[in-house]
């Protein structure tokens, strides 16, 4: 396991203050926030690179906070591979073997060559790799003395989409496979949804939110994580109670406003606000009439269809706000929508989370 | 094509011809003044030849210093971010702009028998003044900086995250260093120390102060050439040259596409 407690790392003028992050043993953490948060510096400290200036790391229930990079007992791979210019593939994978015959090192370096299809790379240099073959050159590497932690620095940043698919495939099945805790930094909130049991989000050194992924996303707990995990359109307004006061009941019927727009929602306290609208939650009809009826039916104009092959994003104008709704592609194609079609978007007043 | 017809770049071509005429014309000169007799007589000078030995083995000594006490400061310089680090990288340098007998000067004051070090180590046994170790000091003082400063370039070409994916592989530091960093910067530090050598080789100005006799080539060749003048000087001058030809050479070897990425 990963615990992190309170963990201050200064470098420089930057600075990541009171990290509290817990990775279970095995388990698949995911950090994610935006470029300069301090995701590299998380993992540097882990991995024992950067000093601490207060808190505790544990790994394996043990304080490494002191401990020397070669005694934490971890793998590293780092975005950009640094894979060693003057080995070849083979004393790459088999650089951290150690205290075994070569027998076993080079059994052991056999065995992850054929888990990651590079047995035909062996003997090569690593010149002139591609990027994928690369990071998972450097995936071997950091797998190969059997670390029971694995710390991965946005691995798929380098990579084209259709490696990066291959990548987290095969990375998921290592994970099964190894058994190893892992801890991955990313920029991309699809690698939390795909590979991580939990995930943090870090903004400026802090972790602003963390949880499992599904809670995170559809619960964020601010302006920020909504915005950088794109949890849907966040719009700021005011909250007013509409019902009565129920004794016991922390959540009453209210009504939020921005701008032009007005929307009945549940709320647990009145005032400035933020509301997340899921564009999964918003549905669209072009009759008025039509469907159930959720507290929350509004006209609006679509401004644009962005189609995918599975699902079509619908941006729309609703009282000179700019909302997003998704409907599968066959819907979309069912409903013909084209720009400046009047349509009406309907949203369960418990679907709109505020913040 | 159009632009090398120009007379801006024709006025470059003349001006970088120049310099490189100046600078190949004195050796060359030099080169075809010795005649073949000349150089064999040269070759059987036992003086002449005691002098390129007593050169060879101090440049040696000087090189081997520099690459023991300035791997470790450029490490440290490139590597290691401490207070007055930019203090230390620019007092290694120093040598550079002193003048060499202002050089020689200062080492005779910092380690003849007059100075507190100076004591000590003639206590010891060491003498420096007037003895080969002065040799060695003159000369390496003006190589160090040279050897340090290819230490430190060469150090800066290894990317200090493959240091760090060593350590987490189990590498000590020491190991990581001995294993991925030397290796990678090995070449650019081995140019330096034979660019440091070849240095001490042309060193006269601290030595002359320091340690006329024994009297190392360059020292040898300004001797004769003030007691017997310049066809005395020649032959010697002419052997110096080839040995530093011999040794630009070995740094071109080294380091082939140098010139081309500049």
């Amino acid at each position: 396991m990963i615990r992190l407690e309170s963990v201050t790392v200064k470098v420089g003028g930057f600075a990541l203050e009171q990290v509290t992050l817990d990775v279970p043993a095995g388990g698949y953490g995911l950090v994610i926030g935006p470029t300069g948060s301090g995701k590299t510096t998380l993992l540097e400290a882990i991995a024992g690179h950067a000093p601490l200036s207060g808190g505790r790391i544990l790994l394996r229930g043990e304080d490494v906070s002191r401990a020397a990079p070669e005694a934490r007992r971890v793998g590293f791979v780092y975005q950009q591979y640094h894979l060693f210019p003057h080995f070849s593939v083979r004393e790459n994978i088999g650089y951290g073997i150690r205290g075994h015959g070569s027998g076993v090192r080079d059994q052991r370096v056999l065995e992850l060559a054929e888990m990651l299809g590079l047995t035909p790379l062996l003997d090569r240099g690593v010149h002139g790799l591609s990027g994928g073959e690369q990071q998972r050159i450097a995936l071997a590497r950091a797998l190969a003395p059997r670390p029971s932690i694995l710390l991965l620095d946005e691995p798929f940043a380098a990579v084209d989409p259709a490696t990066r698919r291959a990548l987290r495939r095969e990375l998921s099945l290592l994970h099964e496979r190894e058994g190893v805790t892992t801890l991955q930094v990313t920029h991309d909130f699809e690698d939390a949804m795909r590979l991580g049991d939990v995930v943090a989000v870090l903004a400026q050194g802090r972790i602003a939110q963390s949880g499992s992924p599904e809670s995170v996303f559809r619960f964020p707990n601010s302006p920020f994580v909504a915005e950088f995990i794109g949890t849907g359109t966040v719009l700021r307004g005011a909250v007013d109670r509409a019902g009565p006061v129920v004794p016991g009941e922390k959540n009453f019927a209210a009504r939020f406003r921005s701008g032009g727009l007005v929307l009945e929602v549940v709320a647990e306290r009145e005032g400035e606000v933020h509301a997340v609208l899921r564009p999964a939650d918003l549905l669209l009809s072009k009759d008025r009439s039509a469907g159930p009826a959720p507290r929350n039916r509004v006209a609006a104009t679509v401004v644009r269809v962005e189609r995918g092959s599975a699902v079509a994003y619908v941006h729309l104008d609703v009282a000179g706000i700019a909302l997003v709704a998704a409907v599968t592609a066959a819907t979309a194609e069912e409903m013909s929508l084209t720009a400046g079609d009047p349509v009406v978007v309907s949203v369960k007043a418990t679907a709109i989370h505020l913040i | 094509m159009t632009e090398r017809r120009s007379p801006w770049t024709l006025a470059v071509w003349m001006l970088a011809a120049l310099l490189v005429l100046f600078i190949a014309g004195p050796l060359l000169r030099l080169l075809f003044l010795a005649t073949p007799a000349s150089l064999g007589q040269a070759f059987r000078d036992p003086e002449l030849l005691a002098s390129i030995w007593l050169t060879i083995l101090t440049a040696s000594a000087a090189t081997v210093l520099s690459l023991l006490l300035g791997v470790p400061l450029a490490y440290l310089l490139t590597r290691v971010p401490f207070p007055g680090r930019r203090l230390v990288a620019g007092i290694v340098e120093l040598p550079v702009v002193v003048p060499h007998p202002v050089a020689g000067i200062a080492l005779l004051l910092f380690l003849g028998r007059q100075s507190p070090i100076g004591r000590v180590l003639a206590d010891a046994g060491l003498e420096i003044v007037n003895h080969v170790a002065g040799i060695v000091a003159g000369m390496l003082f003006v190589s160090a900086p040279i050897v340090v400063s290819a230490a430190r370039e060469a150090f800066r070409g290894v990317d200090p995250k493959l240091e760090r994916v060593a350590r987490t592989l189990g590498d000590t530091g020491w190991q990581a260093f001995r294993r991925v960093t030397l290796p990678l910067a090995g070449r650019g530090v081995l140019a330096g120390a034979v660019l440091g050598w070849a240095r001490s080789v042309s060193e006269f100005g601290s030595i002359v102060i320091l340690t006329f006799n024994p009297k190392v080539a360059s020292i040898l060749i300004y001797d004769r050439f003030t007691l017997f003048g310049l066809p005395a000087a020649v032959p010697a001058a002419v052997v110096l040259l080839l040995m530093a030809l011999a040794v630009f050479v070995l740094v071109q070897m080294l380091a082939p596409d140098r010139a081309a990425r500049r």
